[in-house]
C-alpha cells in the first residue's frame, strides 16, 4: 500500500520498525511476536513430516497485509484461478482421443459397470469436433473456440487424478487440498505467505459466478484454521462486498466526522498502552477500510474500459449470464493490475444457483449443458487471458484453469450424459514462470484413467505453490497438533512445466 | 480387499516351493545377508525410514510406522515383510526402486518366518515402549511452594506458583486492576457480557469500603449467572467445531441440533461434574442423558446422498465419519491428536495404527443422524412421552378387535393389521409412483426387530427389479438405510404389471405391521427445507404365502382405512385419538433431534494406510494401550457397552490426561493463554507446560478439592474457574511496564493480566445490552437469519438484525462454512475444524462490518434513544448515558467535548456507532 495516504498518526503505527525503536514504545509489538512464536512452537526444534523446518511467513500481526517474501524468486507475484465447478468433460474439449470415435456405441472394454450416478452405459465420440489449433497443433474442440485460439500458451495437465467423484468434496480437495471441510484455500495460503502488493485492496479476492457460490461455498476461499484476515473477500462485478458503503442514511459529512471522533478516541486510549500493536493494527485497519470504500468501487467501475475491451469479452450480444461472467473478468483484470496477490474467478455455482443449467455438471443432455456452460466461459475467459497477455501482465501473473475432476469416456445408463470421472482430467497453466504450448502426462486411450505421468491434486497444489515461490512442504501452520501444509504429507513440484 | 487375497495366492506359491526345500534355515547364513544387502541401507541403525529397523528383532516384530507387524514369526502370511517383497501393492513394493528379490531369497525369508524367525541371541530381547512425555504420567499433587510474597499477602496456591515462577526472573505482579476494569474484566471472562453501568457503579461503590468482598460476592454472582453457561457453552462448542448443518454439499440443517447446546449450557450452569459430563457425552443414551451424544456428531460429515453409488467411496465415507468422531473426542476431551494415528503410527507419540482403529471400535455404533433422545425418569418430556405411549397402547388395543389399521408418525406410515405367520409376503402397489427408503416388516413377539431386513437372510425381490432408470434398485427397501436412497418405480400408463416388491423370510415370521416411507432421514434429520419431506399415502394390497405355496390376500389399506370404517363406525373416535396422541408425542415427548442415532456395530479392522478397501486384524474396542486403555471388552460387545466402558476409562480419576487437559483450557479462557498453549494437544509435538507443577496441582485439585475444600466438590468447573478469578494473577492490572516487557513479552508468566481481544460474541451482546435490548431467555431453538433453502443450495443471509435476532449470539444459528455477513470476519469459526482456541485477526472488514452493517446501524440509534429517554434528553447527559452504556464509564472532559460537537453536527446516534468501534470496547481490559 501507498502509506504516503496515510494519516502521520496511522503511519507511524504502521511502521513496525518504528515501534520497535521508539524508547518504551516496544511493549506490546514484542509482546505479540513472542506469542506468534509460542503459536508457532514447533519452528525451531521441531520438523515438520517431511523433515525439514517449517518456514513460517513473518506475519506482523498489526499489519497481516504487508507484502512478504516467498521462500525463493519466482517470476509469479500474482496468481488468477478460474475455477469450473461441476467438472469439465476432458475428452470433450482438451484431451484428444480418437479412440471413442473409433469405439463409439460400444460397450467399454474393462471399464467399470458402476460409476458415480448408478450403471454406466456405452463408449461415445466427443460431441464436439476436434482439430488441430495455433502453431502446436494441439487438438482442442469446437466447444471452445475462443480458448482454443491460446493453446500455444497455455501448458496442460492431461494425467490429473484425484481422491473423489463427488463434487463438494472435488472442490474442497483442488481448492484445499483436503476433502473434508475447514481446511484453509489456497489462496488464503499465498495470502498467510505473502501478503499482497496493494493493501488498500482486499489481499484475496473470490469473484463468485453471477448465480451463486459454488457447491462448497465459503470453503472455496475460506482461511479455515488461519487467521481470518486471510480469508477470500468475495464480491463481483455486480455486487460489493458487505457493508463497504457507508449507511444511506447516513451523509458523508457524518460519516467522516464519525470517523474523526473514533480516531481521537482511540490514539486517547492508546496512551494507557503505548506501542501496543494490537490495538495500533485495528486503528489502522479502519483507515483501511476508510481506502477500501473508494478503492474498490473505482476498481468495480469498468465504465471507463473502451468499446472495444467491452466487445472482446464479449459483455453485450450474449446471454445475460455470459454478459455477467464477462463483466467479471474484467474485473478480474483490473484488480490483478491494482496488485491484487490473489484472484479466484468462478464460472458456475451449485446446483440450485439458477435456471436449468448451473455449472459443468452434465449427467444428462451433455450436448446442452456444457455447450450451455461453454457459451458463458469461452470467449470471456479467452479475452481475459489476451488481455493480461496484451498488457504484459503474464510476466509477473500466474493463470490457473481448474476443475475437480474430469467426465467419463462413456456414458451414463441414461444415454445422454457423462458421469463423473476421478481418474483422469485436464486442468491447464498459464503465464509467469509456467511452459508455453506444453503438455504434461497422459491419460489412457479412452481417457478414464491417468497413464502417464500421473498428477495428483497434491502435486498440482505443490507445483502451484512452487510457482508462486513457496515451498509446499515448508509452508505451514500449526493446527491442533500439527504443522499444517496445503498438500498434507504428500506432493511433489511437476518440475517438466516449470519455465 | 483385493490385496489380501493377492497376498495370500502369493504366499501358497511361497509357502509351497518352501516345502519343496524344507530344510532348517539358518539366520547367519542365509538372512543376515539379505538383510544386509537389501535392507538395512534404510532401516538399520543409522536411518530408520518410515520408522522401521530391521536389524533387532523386537524391532523387526513390531513393525514400523505402518503398524502392521514385520515379521510374524511362524506366520508368513501375517508377516508384511513378505508382503512387500512380493510387490502384491506396487506402491509399497520393497526394496524400492530395485529390482526385486529373487525368487530363492523370497523363499528363504518365507521359510525363516515359518521356522519361528530364529535369530540367535534376540530371542528373549523386548522392546521397552513406554512413553517418559511428561503428559502421559500419573498427576502427582506438587508441593504449594512456599512463596513468602504470597503467603505474607493470604494469597492461594495458585499465586504462590505464579510468584514463584516471577520471582525466578525477578519479576512480581503488577499493582491490582482499578475496579471498573476488573468488572468488566470478570463479567466478560464469566459470562461473556460486559457490566451494565448500574452493576459497575454498584461494584466500585462497595470496592471503595471493602474491596476484597466486593470481589467475591462479584465473582459468586458471575457465576451464578445463567449467563455463565452460555458463555463457557461457547468456548466448548469452538473445540468440537458443533454446528446446527452438516457441512458438505447440501449443508442441511440438523433438526433439532440445538438441544445438545442446551446440555451444555445447562451442564455448565448446573456444574455437572466434569467427569460426568465426559461420560455423558459419550454415553448418555445410558445414563438418561440422550441429548448428550450429540457431542459424537458436532463435526461435519457427508451425507449418503452426496456420497455417490461406488462402494468404495460409501466405504471412504464412513471412515470419514468415523475419523471426525475421533478427533472431537481426541481433540476435546483427550488433548492428544489422535487422528494422526489413521493411516500410520502416531509420529510424536506413542499412539499406534491399532490404537486408533481399536478406538473406531468404541465408536462403531454411532451414526450421523437424529433420534429420539434417551432421557431419564424424570425428564418432563420423558414423562409426558410415556403418558402419551400409554394412550396410544390404549387405543391401539381397542383398534386391534375390528381388524386393522393405518397411523401417520410423519416419518413414516404403520399398517397393523391381524398377525399371521408366513415364509413370505408381496406388497403390490395400487400407484403409478412410488418411492420408498424402506419397507418394514414388524411382528408381535420382537416388537421392534425389522423381520424384513437383509441382516435377517430376508431376501427381497419384485417389480421393478432395477427401479427407475435402472439406477433406483429394489434392495434399498431393505437394507436399513434411511434417506434419498430409495427404490423408485413408476409404472407406465399401458404397464400390465404394478409395482411390487416381496420378502422371503429366512424362517416362518409372526407378522402383524408393516412400515413405508419415502425419506426417513429427512424427516428425523433436518429441517427449513422449502419443501417438507415428503410421505406419500401408500396404496397397496398384501398378500401372504400359505402352507400350500400359494398367495393369499391378507391385508390392504383401502380395505383397513375404508372397509372397516365403513363396517365400524365405531372406532373412529379410537382412530382419531390414537393419531392425535402420536402427533402431540412428536412435538411434547422426546422429539427426534440430530444428536446421533445408533446403528449395530460392524467389526472393526485396523485398515492399513488408512485404506478402508485394506482391512488387516481385527480389533475390539479400547483407548490407546500407552494409557492403559484396554477396555476389556470383547469383539463383538454392543456399541452402547463399548461407549459406556470407553467413558468410564477416560473420565476416571487415574487418566493422566483428562484433568490436566480440562483445567489448561479453564486457564487458557481465563487468562487468554494455556498453561500448555497448544490446548488440544498435550503429545510431545504440543507445546511445553510454562508452569507444569501449577497444571498438576490444579489437575490433581480438581480431582480431588483441598483448598476451600468445604464448598469444592470433585471435578467442579465452576470451583476450578472461581479458584482462577480469585487469584492476585487476576485481578491485577494490564498495563505494560518495561520490566516485564522485557523478560516476558508475551506476559505467559502473567506479571500482568494481558490484555486481549473480545470474540465476536461479547460485541454482539454487549451492543444488545447497551440498547437493553437483550432477549435474557436461556436457550431454545436457535434464532433464523437464514432463508428457506432447496436441499442443494447455499443458504443466504435474509435478515440478520432484526428484534428476532436480539438473543445472546450463542444462539444464532451455527452454520457450518456459511458467512454470516458480520461476525465471520471477527474469526467466528467455519467449524469445520476443530478450533481449540481461535485466532485474532485485525481486518478492515471487520471495520466496514462494524461501521456499516445494519445492526450497527440500528442498534446505535436504539442506544441513542435509550440515552435520551434515560436522561433528560440534552445532549450532554445524553452522550454522558452513552458512555455509561456501552463503556461503562464516564466520558473525559475532552472526550465530551468531541462527542457533543458530533451529536450537534449530527446526531447522538453517530456518537453510539462511533463508541462501538472504539479499542476500548473491543478489548479486554
Amino acid at each position: 500500500m501507498n502509506s504516503e495516504n496515510l494519516s502521520p498518526l496511522g503511519q507511524r503505527l504502521l511502521d513496525r520498525r518504528n515501534f520497535l525503536h521508539t524508547a518504551g514504545l516496544s511493549t506490546s509489538a514484542l509482546a505479540l511476536a513472542s506469542m506468534l512464536q509460542a503459536d508457532g512452537l514447533l519452528a525451531e526444534d521441531a520438523n515438520t513430516v517431511s523433515g525439514e523446518a517449517p518456514i513460517r511467513p513473518d506475519v506482523d500481526p498489526s499489519r497481516p497485509y504487508q507484502s512478504r517474501a516467498g521462500h525463493f524468486e519466482m517470476p509469479a507475484k500474482q496468481v488468477l484461478v478460474i475455477y469450473c465447478p461441476g467438472a469439465v468433460s476432458h475428452v470433450d474439449t482438451f484431451d484428444y482421443k480418437p479412440a471413442l470415435t473409433k469405439l463409439h456405441g460400444q460397450k467399454p472394454p474393462g471399464l467399470p459397470a458402476v460409476t458415480f450416478e448408478g450403471p454406466s452405459g456405452n463408449i461415445a465420440k466427443p460431441f464436439w469436433e476436434f482439430k488441430p489449433r495455433g502453431e502446436t497443433g494441439k487438438m482442442v474442440s469446437d466447444l471452445l473456440p475462443n480458448l482454443a485460439e491460446h493453446v500455444d500458451d497455455f501448458c496442460f495437465f492431461h494425467a490429473l487424478s484425484t481422491d473423489t467423484s463427488a463434487h463438494p468434496q472435488g472442490e474442497n480437495f483442488m481448492n484445499t487440498g483436503f476433502t473434508m471441510e475447514g481446511f484453509p484455500s489456497f489462496g488464503a495460503w499465498v495470502t498467510y505467505a505473502l501478503g499482497t502488493e496493494n493493501e488498500e485492496l482486499p489481499a484475496f479476492v473470490a469473484i463468485n459466478d453471477p448465480r451463486g457460490l459454488a457447491r462448497s461455498g465459503k470453503n472455496n476461499f475460506g482461511n479455515g484454521f488461519l487467521p481470518a484476515a486471510f480469508q477470500g473477500t468475495d464480491f463481483s462485478a455486480a455486487a460489493p462486498p458487505n457493508n463497504l458503503r457507508r449507511p444511506n442514511a447516513l451523509t458523508s459529512k457524518a460519516d467522516r466526522l464519525s470517523v474523526d471522533l473514533l480516531k481521537r478516541l482511540n490514539a486517547r486510549h492508546l496512551e494507557r498502552f503505548p506501542g501496543d500493536a494490537d490495538l495500533a493494527g485495528r486503528i489502522a485497519s479502519y483507515e483501511l477500510a476508510g481506502r477500501m470504500q473508494t478503492t474498490v468501487p473505482d476498481v468495480m467501475d469498468i465504465s471507463g474500459e473502451t468499446a472495444s475491451t467491452l466487445k472482446a469479452y464479449g459483455v453485450e450480444g450474449g446471454s445475460e449470464l455470459k454478459g455477467s461472467y464477462a463483466r467479471n473478468c474484467i474485473l478480474a483484470r483490473r484488480l490483478l493490475e491494482k496488485g491484487v496477490r490473489v484472484v479466484q474467478l468462478f464460472n458456475g455455482s451449485d446446483p440450485a444457483g439458477g435456471n436449468g443449467i448451473t455449472n459443468w455438471d452434465s449427467h444428462s443432455n451433455i450436448a446442452d449443458t456444457h455447450a450451455m456452460q461453454a457459451e458463458i466461459m469461452d470467449q470471456p475467459t479467452a479475452a481475459l487471458f489476451a488481455d493480461l497477455k496484451q498488457r504484459g501482465m503474464l510476466e509477473h501473473t500466474l493463470v490457473v484453469w481448474a476443475t475437480e475432476f474430469g467426465r467419463m469416456p462413456f456414458l451414463q445408463g441414461n444415454g445422454t450424459g457423462r458421469d463423473h470421472n476421478p481418474g483422469a482430467f485436464t486442468c491447464f497453466l498459464a503465464g509467469a514462470g509456467v511452459k508455453k504450448g506444453f503438455s504434461y502426462g497422459e491419460s489412457d486411450e479412452f481417457g478414464f484413467k491417468a497413464a502417464i505421468d500421473k498428477t495428483t491434486v497434491y502435486d498440482f497444489n505443490a507445483t502451484l505453490l512452487h510457482l508462486m515461490g513457496l515451498d509446499h512442504e515448508r509452508l505451514t501452520f500449526y493446527h491442533n497438533g500439527l504443522e499444517r501444509r496445503l498438500t498434507n504429507v504428500h506432493g511433489h513440484v511437476v518440475e517438466d512445466v516449470l519455465a | 480387499m483385493t490385496h489380501r487375497i493377492l497376498s495370500a495366492s502369493l504366499l501358497i506359491i511361497a509357502c509351497s516351493s518352501g516345502q519343496l526345500s524344507a530344510q532348517q534355515v539358518d539366520f547367519e547364513r542365509d538372512i543376515s545377508p539379505i538383510l544386509e544387502e537389501r535392507c538395512w541401507g534404510c532401516h538399520g541403525a543409522d536411518d530408520q525410514e518410515s520408522g522401521l529397523r530391521l536389524d533387532q528383532r523386537p524391532r523387526l516384530l513390531r513393525g514400523g510406522d505402518s503398524g502392521l507387524a514385520t515379521v510374524v514369526p511362524g506366520e508368513p502370511e501375517k508377516s508384511y515383510l513378505i508382503e512387500v517383497v512380493n510387490h502384491v501393492d506396487e506402491e509399497m513394493a520393497m526394496p524400492p526402486d530395485e529390482d526385486k528379490l529373487p525368487a530363492s531369497q523370497i523363499d528363504l525369508l518365507t521359510r525363516w518366518i515359518k521356522q519361528g524367525a530364529n535369530w540367535p541371541g534376540q530371542m528373549d530381547a523386548v522392546l521397552d515402549e513406554s512413553s517418559d512425555h511428561w503428559a502421559f504420567q500419573p498427576v502427582v499433587r506438587p508441593e504449594v511452594p512456599s512463596e513468602p510474597t504470597a503467603q505474607a499477602a493470604g494469597l492461594s496456591p495458585v499465586d504462590a506458583f505464579l510468584l514463584k515462577r516471577l520471582a525466578s526472573d525477578g519479576l512480581t505482579y503488577s499493582p491490582a486492576a482499578d475496579p471498573r476494569s476488573l468488572i468488566r474484566r470478570a463479567a466478560i471472562v464469566l459470562t461473556g457480557i460486559a457490566p451494565t453501568p448500574e452493576e459497575t457503579s454498584a461494584f466500585v461503590a462497595a470496592s471503595r469500603l471493602d474491596s476484597a468482598a466486593a470481589y467475591s460476592e462479584l465473582v459468586d454472582r458471575l457465576l451464578a449467572s445463567p449467563h455463565f453457561g452460555e458463555r463457557w457453552a461457547q468456548h466448548w462448542l469452538d473445540v468440537i467445531r458443533w454446528a446446527e448443518t452438516n457441512g458438505s454439499e447440501a449443508n442441511l440443517y440438523r433438526k433439532n441440533a440445538w438441544i445438545y447446546r442446551d446440555y451444555v449450557v445447562r451442564a455448565f450452569n448446573e456444574d455437572l461434574p466434569y467427569d460426568q459430563f465426559v461420560r455423558e457425552q459419550i454415553a448418555g443414551d445410558s445414563l438418561g442423558a440422550g441429548e448428550a451424544t450429540g457431542f459424537l456428531v458436532a463435526g461435519p460429515h457427508v451425507p449418503a446422498a452426496t456420497v455417490g453409488r461406488e462402494p468404495t467411496a460409501i466405504r471412504q465415507a464412513r471412515a470419514d465419519r468415523l475419523d471426525e468422531i475421533m478427533q472431537t473426542v481426541g481433540a476435546s476431551m483427550m488433548g492428544v491428536t489422535i487422528g494422526c494415528a489413521r493411516c500410520h503410527n502416531h509420529k510424536f507419540d506413542p499412539i499406534t495404527i491399532t490404537d486408533y482403529y481399536a478406538m473406531t471400535g468404541v465408536f462403531q455404533d454411532v451414526e450421523f443422524g437424529g433420534r429420539s433422545p434417551e432421557f431419564s425418569a424424570d425428564h418432563p418430556r420423558k414423562q409426558r412421552g410415556s403418558e402419551l405411549w400409554k394412550t396410544i397402547a390404549t387405543q391401539r388395543k381397542l383398534l386391534r378387535e375390528f381388524g386393522g389399521w393405518e397411523e401417520d408418525w410423519g416419518a413414516f406410515r404403520e399398517l397393523h393389521f391381524k398377525p399371521i405367520t408366513t415364509k413370505a409376503i408381496r406388497v403390490r402397489f395400487k400407484m403409478k409412483n412410488i418411492g420408498l427408503d424402506e419397507l418394514e416388516v414388524f411382528g408381535p413377539v420382537e416388537r421392534g426387530k425389522n423381520l424384513a431386513h437383509a441382516r435377517h437372510g430376508t431376501k427381497v425381490s419384485g417389480f421393478p427389479e432395477l427401479g427407475l432408470d435402472g439406477r433406483n434398485p429394489i434392495d434399498r427397501v431393505n437394507d436399513g438405510e434411511f434417506g434419498t436412497m430409495t427404490w423408485r418405480a413408476s409404472a407406465g400408463k399401458n404397464s400390465e404389471e404394478q409395482p411390487y416388491v416381496q420378502f422371503n423370510f429366512s424362517q416362518p415370521e409372526s407378522i402383524e405391521r408393516l412400515r413405508l416411507s419415502n425419506n426417513r432421514e429427512y424427516f428425523y434429520d433436518t429441517d427449513y427445507l422449502d419443501k417438507e419431506p415428503n410421505l406419500p399415502r401408500y396404496e397397496f394390497d398384501m398378500d401372504v404365502l400359505d402352507e400350500n405355496g400359494e398367495w393369499k390376500p391378507w391385508v390392504g389399506t383401502w380395505f383397513v382405512n375404508k372397509k372397516l370404517n365403513e363396517q365400524h363406525p365405531e372406532r373412529k373416535a379410537a382412530l382419531a385419538q390414537v393419531q392425535k396422541a402420536i402427533d402431540t408425542l412428536a412435538e411434547e415427548g422426546p422429539r427426534p433431534s440430530f444428536v446421533g442415532r445408533f446403528v449395530p456395530p460392524v467389526p472393526t479392522y485396523v485398515l492399513h494406510r488408512g485404506s478402508p478397501e485394506d482391512p488387516r486384524d481385527e480389533v475390539a474396542a479400547a483407548g490407546p494401550a500407552v494409557f492403559d486403555g484396554q477396555l476389556g471388552l470383547a469383539k463383538d460387545a454392543p456399541g452402547a457397552n463399548r461407549r459406556a466402558e470407553f467413558a468410564n476409562w477416560l473420565s476416571s480419576a487415574e487418566n493422566p490426561l483428562t484433568a490436566r487437559v480440562m483445567v489448561n483450557r479453564i486457564w487458557h479462557h481465563v487468562f487468554g493463554s494455556g498453561i500448555v498453549p497448544t490446548t488440544s494437544d498435550f503429545g510431545k509435538a504440543g507445546a511445553a507446560a510454562t508452569h507444569p507443577e501449577l497444571l498438576d496441582w490444579l489437575a490433581a485439585e480438581f480431582v480431588q478439592p483441598t483448598h476451600n475444600s468445604s464448598t469444592s466438590k470433585p471435578w467442579s468447573t465452576k470451583s476450578m474457574i472461581r479458584l482462577l478469578v480469585m487469584s492476585q494473577a487476576f485481578r491485577q492490572g494490564s498495563s505494560p511496564n518495561d520490566a516485564g516487557i522485557g523478560k516476558d513479552a508475551g506476559s505467559a508468566l502473567l506479571w500482568r493480566f494481558p490484555p486481549k481481544r473480545v470474540e465476536a460474541e461479547v460485541i454482539r451482546d454487549s451492543i444488545l445490552q447497551a440498547s437493553g435490548n437483550l432477549d435474557r431467555t436461556i436457550g431454545g431453538r436457535s434464532y433464523r437469519i437464514h432463508n428457506e433453502k432447496k436441499t442443494y443450495a447455499q443458504w443466504e443471509v435474509v435478515k440478520n438484525y432484526g428484534p428476532n435476532t436480539w438473543r445472546r449470539m450463542l444462539y444464532q444459528e451455527r452454520m457450518r462454512r456459511v458467512d454470516d455477513q458480520m461476525f465471520t470476519a471477527f474469526d467466528f469459526p467455519d467449524c469445520g475444524q476443530v478450533r481449540a482456541k481461535r485466532p485474532v485477526s485485525t481486518t478492515p472488514l471487520q471495520a466496514l462490518n462494524l461501521m456499516n452493517s445494519d445492526f450497527v446501524q440500528a442498534q446505535s440509534q436504539l442506544i441513542a434513544d435509550r440515552a435520551k429517554a434515560e436522561t433528560n434528553g440534552e445532549t450532554k447527559e445524553t452522550i454522558v448515558r452513552c458512555f455509561e452504556l456501552l463503556l461503562t464509564r464516564s466520558p473525559a472532559p475532552d472526550e465530551l467535548a468531541d462527542c457533543i460537537e458530533l451529536a450537534k453536527a449530527t446526531d447522538v446516534s453517530l456518537v453510539c456507532r462511533t463508541l462501538m468501534n472504539t479499542n476500548e470496547f473491543a478489548f479486554l481490559p
